[in-house]
């Protein structure tokens, strides 16, 4: 017994010990060092993706790597965001603006070989309708003739639906009526083409739990291709071969590391394990410390995205528009931006961004903290008194949490109404902002394409994303009017003229239009800043620069 | 001893029933589903989702269900990855969670059962105080302060060792092994101590450094097995404590292990994954208790008396 | 020997009271204990002072000031929000020492009783409460407190309740331990023999009698149970903005930790300090109380 334990303990200790001064004395190279030298890219990713099924997907770490697995019929350019060609190597539009003819290019193929063809966007989009599968994008497609009526099963031959394969290259779309941000929709991840064969081979287009997706199945026509997927581990995406414009990608591949923790990826950024942090938002109280010391690496971004509190209008107190004006005009959205969310974000008294393209919306008021107490006590309430307990609830995550703090004592300290925090996980969260159960809620909408539509169509009377219980008929016939509507200044009027409803109703409290905040390797080349968190990798490549 | 072990297996049976069971109720008692996003799902989509998954059958026809699957193996499908199932997604992660234990017991035992029996051979000198206090602190200095300080210190001030990932830089183990291990090398360093300070004021301790053995037979071969009884008791909750602390270490190194993803399921909803974790915990719980009784029995040759007496 | 028999017997008469006067004797000479004890005091006065004491709002924001070391004004320094880190250190003491002491009794009251009755009854209801007891602890409980906290929210109340449930079972071992130990003893049997109801005995004589290992373990149950609160604080679980506990500033403090390490170090010292002060005590009261126990 003694003689074996003893050597047995000793054997340990030198294994041990062994083991600390291998860590210690071998020094590999970084991940960002050796992706240098070998054009791959290292890349925190945020969340493990629920899945790379590009009809299936919602979540923004899934997107960053299907724009690069598949590729829509048009892309935009990475740096003005304008529509370019992608699969479609040219268009034409008809007279009315409802028609429209793609040209597909010859030499674009599926990442098996298999050539690509327009009928394969036909398949693609009719899975994408088909009223089985859990697309919560299916929306985007309604403006194809058909489409909603196909989706919603009202009609079951998806030859009725405006969008046919002319020939093997050309691919005609109709719509209910003329849109022109039409072309900047094809490049969402909705319209994008899967590959039919494979589909079917594992289970056909509705199996939610079929395997096509995994790696050694997935099939897609982008400029990278799935190598292999670790799960909560790495991604690793390589170089395709049969892309048709596979000469212009100069990366070799990229690695994708689901880091959900601000502070864990911002420590593997700083130890070079990666070249970018990709969240939307990283760690607030380390901007400072990155625009002192290593500004170069930090990309303050404004995005085409709004922060903002919904209210429950079919409660009391809020079904009073003076109370929910008072609670507007009592919050310093200044003070938020500079010294809690320290981001660069912008503040603002309106719900929509103005949009780089055109459309800037006008200010109807400012924060005063006087007139906010007067309109409470007009609304029965002065001095805060009798006022009903209530609450703000957010998701789970140390910047919303931050924001409504403040926003809480703010509320407090100039208008003397005491209100609760909740949190809620993101499940429950949603859930309780779809049922109305709440009193005031955090939300955020990150615009799907560039068209202040996007967010004034969020606060329809029935739409499935407006949780504030606001209804107004007014405010839908501007929304209609709009939608038939292609001439961009009339468009730009009516826009003006629902803003100012907003200000008047104010079923939303605005605060701020997000920034993102990411740390970008200063080795990275082609990645360019713009409002739609838009990166795609093709034209990505590492070089350090030049000193 | 084999009609012991048979008996405690038997007796696992109802209990991971019972887990399963309370697991299941608790789940469907959480409000959210695994399905619930933030564009709005269309209401037949939720429909046909909550069919295939067999989500609107009666609550005891689920549960029937996932009974006869789960004892075939089948886990089921997890909802938050669709095209895994649940046993996938575990036996991805398994490895890692268990490696980071085994290391981080290694840590514990190692480190702490030699500062004990160290501290305990010269009791209230320095060479018993200082293990002593640096113990007290890793008792009092929980992992998600130490590893965060671990971070700063070797890894980002001296540039020594990896600070996230798990296998994929030479020495990334070394930090959440540390930090996982300390406190319970802490604890054992205590423990062993007490036990054997215990052991060696026993008479046959005397006895045998009357008869004129070396101090170093004398304590390894005499003292250190009756001192090992408090350990070795001591081992099985450890077990459970080690899986729950992987969580908030997991979370800190960024580690692709079942830590992680049980608080990612937690919070998604996602009711196979959690059922399955959970049992599996169960389990481990289970076995761990029973092996620590087994090698407490053995190590304690007066309890197995007891033992048979009672019976 | 029939003098030392004499002595003996003399002592066990007398021995309800000489065990403690000889305990607080003991006690008082371990300085640390001491020093344990005197942390522990004020820590729970200055909690109980604290709506009076403290200088300033533990909520009350002003944001233009942001996170400042310390300084005159604030003697542990300000957070990100401008408040004061001693008010918010000062009222994390009253819930971390609440939850400590309020789950800590839970798990007294339930341990206790559970092993006292099945320590002295014995038999086959022992049996069954063991076993009961057995199987709880093959449940992986931290797992279902997070469960349990994600499924009802977040409430002091399930808080208590679902950490006082973990704990019962290790206090109701020892219990049983005990009461079985001393349940065979002369003074037991004496009162059995002149008719004494179960009941009675349990409450007059064996409860009194396993008091020591009862505060040994007690004191050294609410560290733990102060830790496991910090545990959930940080997985998020544990108590809601703009309250505080220590685990819940810990957790804050931990993310910015190379911005403004004050905000981590002072709830650090704050709550190792009372931990080290409540494991001194525990391990001064073990020695005082039962200078022959193995540690448990």
């Amino acid at each position: 017994m003694a003689a074996p334990s003893a050597k047995a303990g000793i054997v340990a200790c030198c294994a041990f010990v062994f083991m600390l001064l291998c860590g210690c004395t071998e020094k590999k190279l970084s991940n960002v060092e050796y992706g240098n030298q070998n054009q791959i890219l290292f890349y925190g990713n945020g969340d493990e993706p629920k899945s790379l099924d590009p009809h299936l997907t919602t979540g923004s770490p899934d997107n960053n790597i299907i724009i690069n697995l598949f590729e829509g019929l048009l892309s935009k350019d990475h740096a003005t965001l304008e529509p370019k060609p992608g699969v479609a190597k040219s268009w034409t539009i008809s007279e009315d603006g409802r028609v429209y003819r793609f040209r597909l290019r010859e030499e674009a193929r599926w990442s098996n070989g298999d050539p690509l063809t327009a009928e394969d966007f036909v398949y693609s989009w009719r899975r994408a309708l088909t009223p089985s599968v859990p697309n919560a994008y299916a929306y985007m497609m309604y403006y194809i003739e058909g489409a909603e009526d196909f989706h919603t099963g009202k009609i079951t031959d998806f030859a009725q639906v405006g969008v046919k394969a002319l020939s093997a290259h050309e691919l005609e779309v109709t719509l209910i009526h003329p849109a022109h941000f039409f072309l900047q929709l094809l490049d969402h991840h909705s319209y994008y083409p899967v590959h039919g064969p494979t589909l079917e081979k594992f289970g056909g287009i509705s199996d939610p739990a079929s395997k096509w997706t995994l790696p050694g199945n997935l099939v897609g026509n982008g400029p990278f291709v799935l190598k292999s997927w670790e799960i909560n581990k790495v991604i690793e995406l390589e170089k395709s071969e049969t892309y048709w414009d596979k000469d212009a990608v100069k990366l070799r591949g990229a690695h994708f590391f689901p880091i959900d923790d601000q502070q864990g990826e911002e420590r593997a950024f700083r130890t070079g394990q990666i070249h970018l942090t990709n969240t939307p938002q990283m760690d607030i109280e380390k901007i400072e410390t990155y625009r002192k010391k290593d500004p170069d690496v930090l990309r303050v971004v404004p995005t085409y995205a709004s922060y903002y509190y919904e209210f429950n209008v079919n409660r009391k107190p809020f079904d009073d528009a003076r109370v929910r004006k008072a609670f507007a005009l009592a919050v310093d959205r200044k003070l938020i931006v500079e010294k809690v969310t320290k981001g660069g974000e912008v503040s603002t008294v309106n719900f929509v961004p103005p949009d780089p393209a055109g459309y800037q919306p006008q200010v109807y008021w400012q924060e005063d903290v006087e007139e906010a107490r007067r309109l409470l006590a007009e609304a029965g309430y002065p001095d805060g008194k009798n006022f009903p307990a209530y609450s703000l609830m957010y998701n789970t995550h140390d910047n919303h949490q931050k924001v409504a703090l403040a926003v809480q004592q703010m509320l407090k300290k100039n208008l003397n109404i005491d209100i609760q925090l909740e949190n809620k996980e993101w499940k429950v969260y949603m859930m309780a902002r779809k049922n109305l159960e709440h009193d005031i809620v955090r939300a955020g909408w990150v615009a799907d394409y560039m068209d202040p539509s996007n967010f004034f169509d969020i606060l329809r009377s029935y739409s499935g994303n407006n949780n504030t219980g606001w209804k107004n008929a007014q405010y839908d016939q501007l929304m209609n009017q709009i939608a038939a509507t292609s001439d961009t200044a009339r468009r730009n009027e009516l826009f003006e003229e629902a803003n100012r409803l907003l200000a008047e109703e104010m079923p939303v409290l605005p605060l701020y239009y997000y920034s993102d905040l990411n740390l970008v390797h200063t080795s990275v080349q082609g990645w360019y800043d713009n409002a739609m968190h838009y990166h795609p990798l093709k034209h990505v490549y590492l070089q350090q620069p030049t000193p | 001893m084999l009609r012991i072990i048979l008996q405690r297996l038997l007796t696992a049976i109802p209990v991971l029933l019972l887990v399963v069971t309370v697991t299941f109720v608790l789940i469907r008692l959480a409000p959210g589903g695994p399905f619930d996003e933030e564009r709005a799902v269309p209401a037949q989509v939720l429909e046909n989702l909550n069919k295939r998954y067999h989500l609107d059958d009666p609550i005891h026809v689920q549960f029937g269900n996932y009974l006869f699957h789960l004892l075939q193996g089948d886990f089921g499908p997890s909802f938050k990855y669709p095209s895994r199932t649940v046993t996938e997604v575990i036996a991805a992660g398994l490895p890692v969670t268990l490696e980071l234990s085994v290391y981080a017991l290694l840590v514990a035992v190692l480190i702490g059962i030699t500062a004990g029996i160290v501290a305990s051979l010269k009791p209230n000198s320095l060479q018993d105080y200082v293990p002593m206090s640096l113990a007290m602190i890793g008792i009092c200095l929980p992992s998600f302060v130490l590893g965060p300080l671990l971070i700063l210190g070797i890894g980002i001030g001296l540039e020594w060792l990896p600070v996230s990932g798990w296998g994929v830089s030479p020495g990334d183990k070394i930090l959440p092994a540390l930090t996982l291990g300390a406190g319970y090398a802490a604890y054992l360093a205590r423990l062993s101590r007490g036990g054997m300070l215990e052991t060696l004021s026993q008479d046959y301790i005397r006895t045998a450094r009357a008869k004129g053995l070396s101090e170093w037979r004398v304590v390894w071969h005499h003292a250190l097995r009756g001192a090992m009884a408090p350990v070795v008791s001591f081992a099985g909750p450890a077990v459970a404590g080690l899986l729950s602390g992987s969580f908030v270490v997991e979370t800190i190194y960024q580690i692709p292990g079942l830590g992680r993803f049980y608080l990612q399921a937690a919070f998604n909803r996602d009711y196979t994954m959690i059922l399955g974790m959970t049992i599996l915990f169960a389990f481990f719980i289970i076995v761990c208790n029973l092996l620590a009784d087994i090698l407490a029995i053995w190590l304690n040759p007066k309890l197995r008396r007891n033992l048979e007496k009672s019976r | 020997m029939s003098e030392t028999v004499q002595m003996q017997g003399l002592a066990q008469v007398e021995k309800g009271r000489s065990l403690w006067q000889d305990a607080f004797a003991r006690l008082k000479k371990n300085k640390l204990a001491l020093t344990g004890l005197v942390v522990l005091i004020v820590m729970v006065v200055l909690a109980l002072l604290t709506p009076w004491i403290a200088p300033y709002s533990y909520e009350e924001q002003d944001l233009s000031l942001g996170a400042t070391p310390p300084s005159w004004e604030h003697w542990m320094g300000t957070d990100i929000f401008g408040r004061d880190q001693l008010t918010r250190v000062l009222y994390g003491s009253r819930i971390s020492l609440m939850v400590g002491f309020i789950a800590t009794s839970v798990a007294l009251c339930i341990g206790v009783a559970w092993g006292t009755i099945a320590g002295y009854v014995g038999g086959r209801l022992d049996a069954a409460m063991m076993r009961f007891v057995d199987v709880l602890y093959a449940l992986p409980f931290t797992i279902f407190i997070i469960l349990l906290t994600v499924v009802f929210g977040r409430s002091m109340l399930l808080l208590f309740l679902a950490i006082g449930a973990v704990e019962w079972l290790t206090m109701a071992r020892i219990v049983r331990g005990q009461v079985m130990a001393i349940k065979h003893q002369e003074f037991i049997e004496a009162a059995v023999a002149m008719g004494m109801s179960r009941g009675r005995i349990m409450l007059r004589h064996v409860a009194p009698n396993i008091l020591g290992p009862i505060i040994i373990y007690t004191t050294l149950t609410i560290p733990s149970v102060i830790l496991l609160e910090s545990f959930l604080s940080f997985l998020g679980l544990g108590i809601q903005p703009p309250a505080s506990s220590w685990g819940s500033l810990i957790s804050n403090g931990v993310e910015t930790m190379e911005e403004y390490p004050w905000l981590l170090i002072f709830p650090a010292v704050t709550l190792s300090l009372t931990l080290f002060a409540l494991n001194f005590l525990g391990d001064g009261l073990r020695d005082a109380l039962d200078p022959r126990a193995s540690l448990d």
